[in-house]
């Protein structure tokens, strides 16, 4: 049986801003795949961008993905896969509320996120 | 020794034990409940998170239990060196802290109790800051070490790494058995002791009730620092100079669910004895939790660099 191991990396954090998620390692795992939660909505959008690292410190963006947005003016979820990644993975992301370009978000506040890393050799 | 084997029996016992590359490099009683090597996946240690509503509104959990971070299998691999690998083999359990003053991580593997009796955790395991890379000369210093070529900085950035239970049982009799090590004070200090919380762990239930609020880098074992006392003089353990060579030490932790106490701590060449140590029970008594037998590994970041807790394997075994 294969080895799989999913990791609940943030269980509904409000993101404001540029952000980046915890290092986690998966040196064992041939392919992983993200998903990310909206939990408690504010209107706007959230940019994921999956980096990879060799070392847990020195970060790249993934050079076969492109940023993934997620609307998360209402509750949602979006997933992508990742393979030959390397031994360490981490999401860096952007949130960006309604009104970005005419000052501050409206509630005061980011959305809630649910960040799942599903692993498996 | 066994109580079912006899002398001839306990004797073809040891001999197997020390026959198997995997075994004998532990020291087991006479029954083994668990044995977990991370070559095969987190074997049941998983991240511990506090209680929550009927509704799985996570944001139910109190501040100081929701984010203990997921344990991750590493193959502890570093910047300058590359993969580290295992004590054997390539993989060990990794606990990691966030970047946070307080932060603490937790990995919680959960059994029951078919007898009470003696009950013994062993592992090999190994402690690391995470390391820095830069230009900052400051980063040469911290909590009075500074880089001379032998020592590193980086022995006084870990905090402390603790290992304990969670027990229930006679009606809802709940109490903890704990063991940290101690590596710096909360003011970033060399301390280097093992000690005890004379208070029972704060629940979820005591905070609906409104008897105590934790804020999140608070430390949910015992969280005034006030309630730890020592159970050893200063104790050196082998940090290995830089923040990424990995050690590994051993350690067993002999306990007693009969008469609710600790009984001793090995530490590589060094035995505690912990039959006086006390363990405080809570005045509550719990439901749901009959015949409870949790242990727990945590590691906790008194500096704000990343804190790391490698397992290589665990054993659990008991004399019943």
């Amino acid at each position: 049986m294969r080895h799989a191991q999913t990791a609940v990396l943030e269980r509904g954090a409000e993101f404001t801003g540029e952000f980046a998620t915890e290092p986690y390692e998966v040196p064992w795992a041939a392919e992983a795949r993200f998903f990310v939660q909206v939990i408690d909505p504010a209107p706007g959008t959230v940019t994921l961008t999956t980096q990879l690292s060799p070392d847990g410190l020195n970060w790249i963006d993934a050079e076969h993905l492109a940023g993934v947005e997620l609307d998360t003016t209402g509750v949602g979820m979006v997933t992508w896969r990742v393979r030959e990644f390397g031994g360490w993975l981490r999401l860096r992301g952007a949130a960006r509320p309604a009104d970005a370009d005419g000052g501050t978000h409206p509630t005061g506040r980011g959305p809630r996120l649910r960040i799942h890393l599903v692993a498996k050799e | 020794m066994s109580p079912h084997l006899g002398s001839t029996g306990e004797q073809v016992r040891r001999g197997m034990l020390a026959a198997d590359p995997a075994l004998s490099r532990f020291d087991p009683l006479p029954r083994i409940l668990t044995y977990d090597n991370f070559d095969t996946g987190t074997n049941g240690w998983t991240e511990l998170i506090g209680n929550y509503d009927g509704n799985g509104d996570l944001s139910t959990v109190d501040d100081h239990m929701r984010d203990f971070r997921p344990p991750q299998v590493s193959n502890c691999t570093f910047f300058d060196t590359g993969t580290h690998g295992a004590l054997t083999g390539d993989y060990a359990l990794k606990l990691a802290t966030r970047p946070y003053v307080g932060h603490t991580a937790v990995a919680i593997r959960r059994l029951t109790m078919a007898r009470k009796g003696l009950v013994q955790l062993e592992t090999h395991f190994s402690y690391k800051a995470e390391a820095t890379l830069g230009t900052d000369a400051g980063n040469n210093s911290f909590g009075g070490v500074t880089w001379d070529g032998n020592l590193h900085p980086s022995e006084a950035q870990f905090g402390a790494f603790t290992v304990a239970t969670d027990i229930c049982g006679d009606g809802g009799l709940r109490y903890h058995t704990v063991m940290r090590y101690r590596n710096t004070t909360v003011d970033n200090e060399l301390d280097q002791r093992w000690v005890y919380p004379v208070v029972p762990e704060p629940t979820p239930r005591e905070h609906l009730e409104g008897k105590v609020k934790l804020a999140y880098g608070d430390d949910f074992t015992a969280p005034d620092p006030a309630d730890w006392q020592p159970a050893s003089e200063p104790m050196a353990m082998c940090y290995n100079e830089v923040p990424t060579k990995v050690n590994w030490h051993y350690l067993r932790w002999l306990i007693d669910t009969d008469a609710r106490r600790n009984v001793e701590l090995q530490v590589n060449d060094t035995t505690l004895d912990l039959r006086e140590v006390p363990v405080p029970a809570y005045s509550d008594r719990y439901d749901s939790l009959e015949n409870l037998l949790n242990f727990y590994f945590s590691v906790r970041t008194h500096s704000g660099v990343r804190n790391f807790l490698y397992l290589d394997s665990v054993l659990v075994s008991v004399d019943w």
